[in-house]
């Protein structure tokens, strides 16, 4: 009977030294671990919008649709107090390992500026080159009614699929494109109340970004 | 046994991957970039040193009945640690490894040392064995890793090294190609410790589970055309 007693008070001091030591570590890094995610998420945002001027962390806004249960945040880019453009994360949920988050880059009327992976876990070599310029180059130049079909080429649509990883492809396709469409629905509140007019008919996106089919 | 010897035994004669065949996980699952095998290898050195240190520290206060439970707690709070430190400092390497940094917890090569050494040991032989452990543990991997990232992806530490015209080998950097890879490499090792040992004159050190020659599977196929066990003995 006393055996026990010991037992018990030797692994509870242990447990409670250890749990002091990673409550300590926990506190020490819990700053620099929020910031090395948020400089990394913001790099990538100043990629995809590299003319915009202002702080682009600072003037987030968040969407919320309550019809399609989703939130989306958005970092509307600014250049000399001028709303440019948005950049927003989209989330692929059907990824091959996982989901993928990718940054997309969009101007005022819809056509996307550029795009960048931040996190995914597809397979080295296969569905890892939806990293690839070439790949992620396919988007930029469309919006969301042009082209009709956001689907890749198995699918009838425009974007030529990686070979061997259509999974990974057509997830990031999906994603883009359902991100484009929550945009369009939420314009007004992502690049202000007051909408300017010239950004109106480049809405339609036929004139300028048709050209390139 | 001289200090040296301890450290020195886990970078050949008891390397952890090719001659105990432990903690195959991560040597199997990260090692298709070199920088992974860094990463992955440093990491788990930290953390095998540490809890080397305090096991064996502690080996005369935590009683045998309840050693597993308390060598898992203190091995857990240093993986803890490494994740914690890794995401805050080394970011970019830690999303690559993911998953792998919290599962050092279950890597056998910790558990297997605390278990067979560090209880029995001073404190500064625990050390050393951890850090020859460790390190026969990293330059392993790194080396496998290499060899992956080399024929799977025509890269070497990111760098192109096969040039533009090389179609990447893509199988070796899959799951079946760490498997055949490592299967090729052990062999290798074991054929290269049979013919030091006859040169030296002395038993290999392998075990004999490890040696293709007793393996059961082939009857001793692998024998009859090597002679190699067979003619040392």
């Amino acid at each position: 009977m006393k055996e026990i007693f010991r037992l018990c008070f030797v692994l509870t001091l242990i447990g409670a030294v250890c749990a002091a030591v990673m409550a300590f570590v926990d506190q020490e890094t819990k700053a620099p671990i929020e910031k090395s995610k948020t400089a990394e998420k913001m790099d990538a945002v100043k990629v995809v919008m590299p003319l915009a001027d202002n702080d682009l962390e600072k003037d987030q806004v968040t969407v919320k649709d309550e019809d399609a249960q989703m939130e989306m945040t958005f970092f509307p880019g600014k250049k000399d107090g001028a709303v440019i453009g948005a950049a927003f994360v989209a989330v692929a949920p059907g990824g091959y390992s996982g989901p993928i988050e990718i940054l997309v880059g969009v101007d005022t009327a819809g056509v996307v500026l550029g795009g960048g992976i931040v996190k995914h876990a597809e397979t080295p070599g296969l569905g890892s080159k939806i990293a690839t310029p070439t790949f992620r180059g396919q988007f930029v130049g469309k919006s969301v009614k042009d082209p009709a079909n956001w689907s890749v080429m198995k699918d009838g649509g425009p974007f030529k699929q990686i070979t061997g990883a259509t999974i990974s492809s057509r997830a990031v396709t999906t994603a883009i494109a359902t991100g484009l469409e929550f945009l369009e629905a939420h314009k007004a509140e992502v690049f202000g109340a007051p909408k300017p007019a010239a950004a109106k008919p480049g809405c339609e996106g036929k004139p300028a970004t048709g050209g390139k089919k | 046994m001289g200090a040296m010897k301890e450290f020195t035994k886990g970078l050949w004669a008891e390397n952890p991957i090719f001659r105990i065949v432990l903690g195959m996980c991560p040597t199997l699952a990260i090692t298709t970039e070199a920088f992974n095998g860094i990463g992955m290898g440093l990491a788990a050195t930290f953390v095998l040193v540490g809890s080397n240190v305090m096991i064996s520290a502690l080996r005369n206060f935590i009683p045998k009945k309840i050693r597993i439970p308390g060598y898992i707690v203190i091995i857990a709070t240093f993986v803890t640690v490494v994740d914690l430190v890794m995401n805050a400092y080394f970011h970019p390497i830690y999303q690559k490894l993911g998953i792998f940094i919290p599962l050092i917890v279950v890597n056998c090569i910790i558990m297997g040392r605390a278990e067979a050494y560090a209880q029995k040991n001073g404190v500064i032989y625990s050390l050393l064995d951890g850090l020859g452990m460790g390190l026969g543990f990293t330059i392993s991997i790194v080396v496998i890793s290499m060899i992956r990232e080399l024929i799977g992806n025509g890269t070497m530490f990111g760098a192109q090294i096969m040039g533009q015209a090389y179609v990447p080998f893509l199988l070796i950097i899959l799951a079946p190609g760490a498997f055949m890879l490592l299967g090729s490499m052990l062999g290798g090792m074991n054929r290269l410790e049979i013919y030091m040992a006859k040169k030296a004159g002395r038993t290999p050190t392998f075990r004999k589970e490890h040696d293709c020659a007793s393996c059961e599977v082939f009857g001793g196929w692998f024998d009859r055309g090597s002679k190699g066990i067979e003619a040392i003995k």
